[in-house]
């Protein structure tokens, strides 16, 4: 563990640190992602893709890409995380490295709107006619959209605590165990 | 349609059809029946669960969690619930634990006993699906029982499991356990002593032995391919440390190594389900979390990774302190098997093994889109 | 030969094509009122016969729309055993009785179930399996679920639960034969007639009709 820890400090001057016992995290600049991922890759045997997850942070206007790659031998998981401008969100593409990264990035192009140039693939993935903003992102709003677009059922409005639509209706009293856990 | 083994053809497999594993589609081009590339279309069970936990709070997400994939609720609210407990620190009692185990692996057997009856029914052998799914229910009995429902359990919460076990449950799961002991004899006769099966199965929808990790392939499909890798043993959770079984793995890397490999897990279940029993220890089963609508956890993040029956599943959450989670993803098995490996294996098999294959790999299509 | 001006049906030799859809039209119980025979005893007996025959053969399209496709298995083989009913599987929507929607609905695949349906022929029954084709159920926030069903496609049967059981899943089967056997069921050439409303309602959710290419009908 110490020793992949140092091998990724010396060699690109970052900062690895142990997150628990099998795990550790390095913050990786954007341009530098690509690199640090193939010498994991081929030089410590990190072979294995395990994710590519993407956070929106909107109060930073950026997003977090976070790639984990995993080592068979050793048994160690190594979190790289990088951020990108949320404004003009451009990645590099690293489906060369690893051929199913691919269907991330396609994922991640579609509900976050993150352009990979030079990706292969359709452009819709799993939505389909999609015409708002990008849905993953934090101010796209699925409930008003949902509002907006599905028609309702009767009914459903009054049923946010359904305990207290049920009381209503019936003049049951609510009991006590149950008052402890109020919403507000 | 126009039989030609020169002319390419394309032709859709599903979203309708009866021997697609669950609402996808797969694009074939074929050429005569040989097919020459294969492209997966997802997103017709696109519920965005990710989108909806951000207005739910921690333990609403829970509803959510287990829906994931129908086939194997409990692994993933297990996952699920591990990442919120690394996140906040909280300890499960070994009661707990134990009786997490057993639940995990009860889930294990009763996807397992439903992949016979998928694998069998797709190369045309319907009996061993009659048995061994009516078999099932034996186990969603038990879990029925424990829980309250067949399918869906939202049984394990952070801290812990949500009741203890109900009285008289222990003697009923070593019944159900020595009964399907018993027929899984029966079905492993029908299934691997059949000569339809053992022609179709062998040879077909190989996976390089060399390429299996590089490919993101996990489970039992990795572990027919002679790579031993099991996430219960490689970083041990739950109670499967204290546990004594086996990893079965074979080589050949095609639908029957695979075949075996499950046909082996089962048995090892039965037996970490039997030594969870035996070893049951007392207390708590439950380290109880404050008022669910008010509990916050710490900021921070956490990749928890299980093994579920199609192979390994992680969960990235994020939290950034508020009562609501920040980011959810989860990383199914099928995510990789049901998109590239299944377009890198499917060029060069003939179109009646594609569901063949499908069910080997166990793709469950939620877990691609969620 | 010679067509008895009563009743229309050829008295000798096999009908034509044309006449059997036309007999299969005016034997429908939603198209009485053009019966041919006028004995009202012999037209009740005829149409008893036919829904008698109707409701012992559902033929179940196998479309797991949904993650209600895992209690279908479970129905259908040893325990509860749903053949006796006279329910089985079919592999196409033109040999089907029964489209089962099996949970929420998509758009996408929404568009899909509405050529399905379209693709069916009468009498064809809709049954809505599970709590979110109701009213959305836990989905009642999603920007892909539809919340109601009925407002796209006629349904016939709810079965309500997340997850319905097998018995639950019986008994929505055997309230469809009920209402077969009454001739409350069955709601296509409804559907038919007011086809622009449904329309109207799906184009509201599927901006776009048009399938990949290579996709006929």
């Amino acid at each position: 563990m110490n020793n992949i820890i140092q091998k990724i400090n010396q060699t690109f001057t970052l900062k690895a640190k142990q997150k628990n016992e099998n795990q550790l995290r390095v913050d990786v600049d954007k341009n530098l992602v690509s690199s640090v991922l193939l010498y994991l890759k081929t030089q410590l045997g990190f072979i294995h893709l395990n994710h590519i997850s993407c956070v929106d942070w909107i109060e930073d206007n950026e997003f977090e890409l976070v790639y984990i790659v995993w080592d068979p031998e050793n048994k160690i998981t190594v979190l790289v995380h990088t951020r990108i401008d949320r404004s003009n969100p451009v990645m590099e593409n690293i489906d060369t490295i690893w051929d199913q990264a691919n269907t991330y990035e396609r994922e991640m192009r579609e509900m976050f709107g993150i352009e990979f140039p030079g990706l292969v693939g359709a452009k819709e993935f799993i939505l389909e006619d999609w015409q708002e903003i990008p849905p993953m992102r934090k101010d796209f709003d699925t409930a008003a959209y949902a509002e907006k677009t599905y028609q309702k059922r009767p009914g459903r409005e009054n049923a946010r605590d359904v305990r207290e639509e049920l009381m209503k209706r019936t003049g049951e009293e609510l009991p006590d165990f149950a008052k402890k856990y109020s919403r507000d | 349609m126009n039989i030609n083994r020169e002319k390419e053809t394309t032709l859709y497999l599903g979203p309708q059809h009866p021997g697609i594993t669950g609402n996808m589609m797969i694009k074939l081009k074929v050429k005569g029946d040989i097919v020459t590339s294969a492209e997966t279309h997802v997103g017709y069970l696109h519920r965005a669960f990710e989108k909806l936990v951000e207005r739910r709070n921690w333990l609403q997400s829970f509803t959510l969690m287990c829906r994931f994939c129908v086939p194997e609720p409990d692994p993933m609210e297990l996952t699920f619930a591990r990442a919120v407990e690394a996140i906040e620190g909280r300890e499960v009692p070994p009661r707990g634990k134990y009786i997490r185990t057993i639940v995990a692996e009860l889930a294990r057997i009763q996807s397992f006993l439903l992949w016979y009856g998928g694998q069998s029914g797709s190369a045309g052998l319907y009996t061993l699906g009659q048995w061994s799914v009516g078999d099932r229910n034996y186990i969603l009995d038990l879990f029925e029982d424990l829980t309250g429902a067949r399918i869906y359990h939202m049984y394990m919460w952070p801290g812990g499991v949500r009741r203890d076990l109900p009285e008289g449950w222990v003697d009923k799961a070593y019944k159900t356990m020595d009964y399907l002991e018993k027929r899984l004899d029966d079905y492993n006769k029908l299934l691997f002593d059949n000569a339809v099966f053992q022609k179709r199965a062998q040879g077909v929808g190989i996976i390089p032995k060399d390429k299996a990790i590089e490919w993101g392939v996990v489970g039992a499909p990795l572990r027919g391919t002679g790579i031993k890798h099991d996430v219960r043993i490689d970083e041990p959770y739950e109670a499967y440390a204290d546990m004594d079984f086996i990893v079965p793995t074979y080589e050949g890397g095609d639908v029957w190594a695979r075949a075996l490999v499950r046909r082996d897990e089962i048995k090892q279940s039965i037996s970490i389900i039997r030594q969870a029993l035996d070893n049951l220890p007392g207390g708590s089963y439950y380290n109880r979390i404050p008022n669910p609508m008010k509990w916050k956890l710490p900021p921070g993040e956490a990749w928890v990774k299980t093994e579920s029956v199609r192979g390994e599943i992680g969960f990235y959450v994020i939290s950034d302190g508020s009562n609501k989670p920040r980011r959810v993803h989860l990383k199914g098995a099928a995510y990789t098997h049901g998109v590239k490996v299944l377009e890198k294996i499917l060029p060069g098999q003939n179109i009646a093994d594609v569901s063949f294959i499908l069910n080997s790999l166990g793709v469950c299509p939620p877990e691609i889109e969620r | 030969m010679t067509k008895n001006p009563n009743t229309k049906i050829k008295t000798i030799g096999i009908p034509s094509e044309e006449e059997i859809r036309q007999a299969q039209i005016d034997f429908s119980p939603r198209c009485s009122s053009a019966g041919r025979v006028n004995d009202k005893e012999t037209q009740k007996m005829v149409r008893y016969i036919l829904d008698f025959a109707r409701k012992h053969s559902l033929f179940v399209l196998a479309y797991g729309t949904g993650c209600g496709a895992i209690e279908i298995p479970a129905t259908m083989t040893s325990r509860y055993d749903a053949e006796r009913f006279g329910i089985r599987g079919a592999a196409t929507p033109r040999q089907a009785d029964v489209l089962l929607i099996t949970g929420y609905l998509s758009t996408k695949t929404l568009k899909r179930v509405i050529r399905v349906y379209e693709q069916m022929q009468d009498p064809k029954y809709v049954i809505a399996f599970g709590s979110c084709t109701i009213n959305g159920g836990m989905y009642f926030d999603s920007y892909n679920t539809i919340n109601a069903l009925d407002r796209y496609l006629p349904v016939d049967v709810y079965i309500a639960g997340c997850m319905p059981r097998p018995e639950s899943v019986i008994k929505g089967f055997v309230k469809l034969q009920e209402l077969i056997q009454n001739g409350n069921a069955g709601n296509g050439e409804c559907y038919r007639k007011n086809l622009d409303w449904y329309r109207e309602n799906q184009q509201k959710v599927i901006k776009n009709w048009n399938f990949p290419d290579e996709y006929n009908w």
